[in-house]
């Protein structure tokens, strides 16, 4: 008895040996900045940290009348809104024609998984490229069937749509290679009875695909939800923001203020903490949403 | 039979659009690498033609002499290198632990860090600018590499993957007189390669590819990563169109390299962590 609990004893403590490092990392880089992100956004504080002082609910008093917040979130929103149900459908539609697993189809799967690989950063510059109205590829094709094409990044109609264009073009890989992973589990049992009934393929995808992967899709919704909230590499590179603060999303307007115009951590750090919860709300509820239709069908 | 014919139109056209999407997926890739083998006139010529009409390494030439971009690329393979090598170490280490031994507070602790999941970058992004500059390590290698020398998802990860390795080989290593750590060192981590090389081509690759978090934490041009100091002289507009086709290139060749070599190992790092959930 005594000498079982001497040898819990020494387990406990090699376990705590064998979590110590990964530990030490999270609570110094993760859980310490976490609560002082709460206590800087109460700050007056700037990139040179002299003359902090208190600020109490001032930071977040002037964020509800700041235009740039409510512009930045209607942005935010606009592109993942729009982003997030593209990807997903796209993903899902290419799905559907890769049911078989021929050489072909898994030579495209791994194609388009390529942009991916791929910084967002080196894609945006290859894009504002391509796009470029002086010298692009696609204005002199467009030219030459008559169409002048305008400066789409500085264009306030369509900067916001090349950028969700140019996104989906490099994620949609993504979310496509964890469907049809998840498709390829399927057993093909449930096929074969619809094969039977002489069903299309089409309505095979509908009626017994897209419920077997249901999770799935769920969970994709959600990461590319939370990714597209946190959109940030694209618009620095391709429009900055501008023009006229159209592209400016919530990230982008945060960086701008702490690190690049006004060097306001304080502020800055107070604009984070409402874009953490709004993430947090939609991420819940979307969760909540998926597990409980999940609980309907069963 | 009709049944049978309109199959068949249904995996035509599904490979018919499938090739175009393709088409749109590489024309725009093999325009970059093409591009930066053109002439400065050639890249900026109107009209514009996808092939170059002489073969030139000068924009490379150019790259490698005015723009740090040999330094650039030394630090983002030191930088997402020891991100990935440390974080394996640190996270399967912990992930034993979870996994395959009992301790006080492990349910609290792990049900911890899987929450620390859900907290963005941003949120944490302002104050961990602040403790590297109070910690001296603010714009340096070692202060890109330490915040993420361990990650929630590498933890969850391998806990999962560990813990479903039968417990019967642990027990014969233990009548073998093996302690914990021979445990995890001869049995655990050797059963556990795919998995282990799964996810350090996912902590490789996003490293690679992060913007925010090393253009934040390095300001100096030396410190600068491939994604960071591309983003900002294109940023600044300090760099011409030929330079910046071969600059992007080189930044998004090694990791095409490796994709073209071990892409079993991307596509299953990323397929597994939607299947379960």
């Amino acid at each position: 008895m005594e000498k079982t609990k001497k040898i819990a004893a020494k387990n406990q403590k090699t376990a705590y040996l064998f979590i110590l490092p990964s530990m030490v990392v999270l609570t110094v880089f993760v859980f310490v900045p976490l609560v002082s992100a709460f206590i800087i956004s109460m700050l007056n504080m700037d990139l040179y940290m002299k003359d902090i002082s208190f600020a109490g609910a001032e930071n977040y008093l002037k964020m509800f009348q700041d235009a740039r917040v409510w512009n930045a979130t209607k942005n935010t929103l606009i592109f993942t809104v729009i982003e997030v149900p593209v990807q997903i459908f796209l993903a899902l539609i290419l799905t559907m024609f890769m049911q078989k697993n021929t050489k072909l189809h898994k030579f495209l799967r791994a194609s388009f998984y390529v942009p991916y690989v791929c910084s967002m950063t080196a894609i945006s510059i290859l894009w504002s490229m391509l796009l470029n109205s002086n010298s692009g590829m696609l204005a002199y094709l467009l030219k030459k069937i008559g169409i002048v094409m305008p400066n789409l990044m500085s264009s306030p109609t369509y900067a916001m749509a090349v950028i969700i264009m140019v996104t989906v073009w490099r994620n949609f890989g993504y979310t496509l290679t964890i469907i049809t992973a998840a498709t390829l589990d399927i057993p093909y049992s449930l096929y074969e009875a619809a094969d039977l009934d002489g069903a299309s393929g089409l309505k095979k995808f509908i009626y017994i695909t897209i419920p077997s992967i249901k999770q799935t899709i769920g969970f994709c919704a959600v990461t590319t939800f939370i990714l597209a909230f946190q959109a940030f590499d694209q618009i620095y590179v391709m429009t900055g923001g501008g023009p006229q603060h159209k592209t400016e999303t919530l990230v982008s307007y945060i960086y701008d203020r702490g690190f690049k115009t006004e060097h306001d951590l304080g502020y800055a750090s107070s604009i984070s903490v409402y874009l953490f919860i709004i993430i947090a709300i939609i991420t819940i509820c979307m969760r909540k949403y998926i597990s409980g239709k999940e609980e309907q069908q069963a | 039979m009709r049944e049978k014919r309109k199959g068949k139109i249904f995996g035509v056209t599904g490979n018919i659009i499938l090739c175009i999407v393709a088409l749109l997926v590489f024309i725009p890739l093999v325009w970059l690498i093409v591009s930066s083998f053109k002439t400065d006139a050639d890249v900026i010529k109107w009209p514009p033609a996808f092939l170059p009409k002489e073969w030139v390494t000068a924009q490379y030439e150019y790259v490698v002499n005015a723009i740090p971009i040999l330094s650039m690329l030394k630090n983002t393979v030191v930088f997402a290198g020891s991100v990935t090598v440390i974080s394996l170490l640190f996270d399967s280490l912990a992930a034993y632990a979870f996994a395959r031994m009992e301790f006080r507070g492990k349910k609290v602790l792990f049900t911890i860090i899987l929450l620390t999941m859900m907290v963005p970058f941003q949120i944490i992004m302002i104050p961990l600018y602040i403790e590297e500059y109070k910690l001296g390590i603010l714009d340096t290698l070692l202060g890109l590499i330490l915040p993420r020398a361990s990650g929630a998802y590498g933890i969850y990860m391998l806990t999962s993957f560990f813990s479903r390795i039968p417990k019967s080989l642990e027990e014969a290593a233990r009548i073998d007189g093996l302690n914990n750590f021979q445990i995890y060192r001869k049995i655990v981590m050797p059963l556990s390669k795919p998995a282990l090389i799964s996810l350090g081509i996912y902590h490789f690759m996003n490293n690679w590819n992060d913007l925010l978090y090393p253009m934040m934490l390095s300001s100096s041009v030396e410190n600068r990563t491939l994604s960071a100091g591309l983003a900002v002289l294109v940023g600044s507009n300090s760099i011409k169109y030929g330079p910046t086709l071969a600059a992007t290139v080189i930044s998004i060749c090694p990791l095409l390299l490796l994709f073209l070599f071990g892409q079993r190992f991307f596509i299953e790092g990323i397929a597994t962590s939607g299947v379960k959930e």
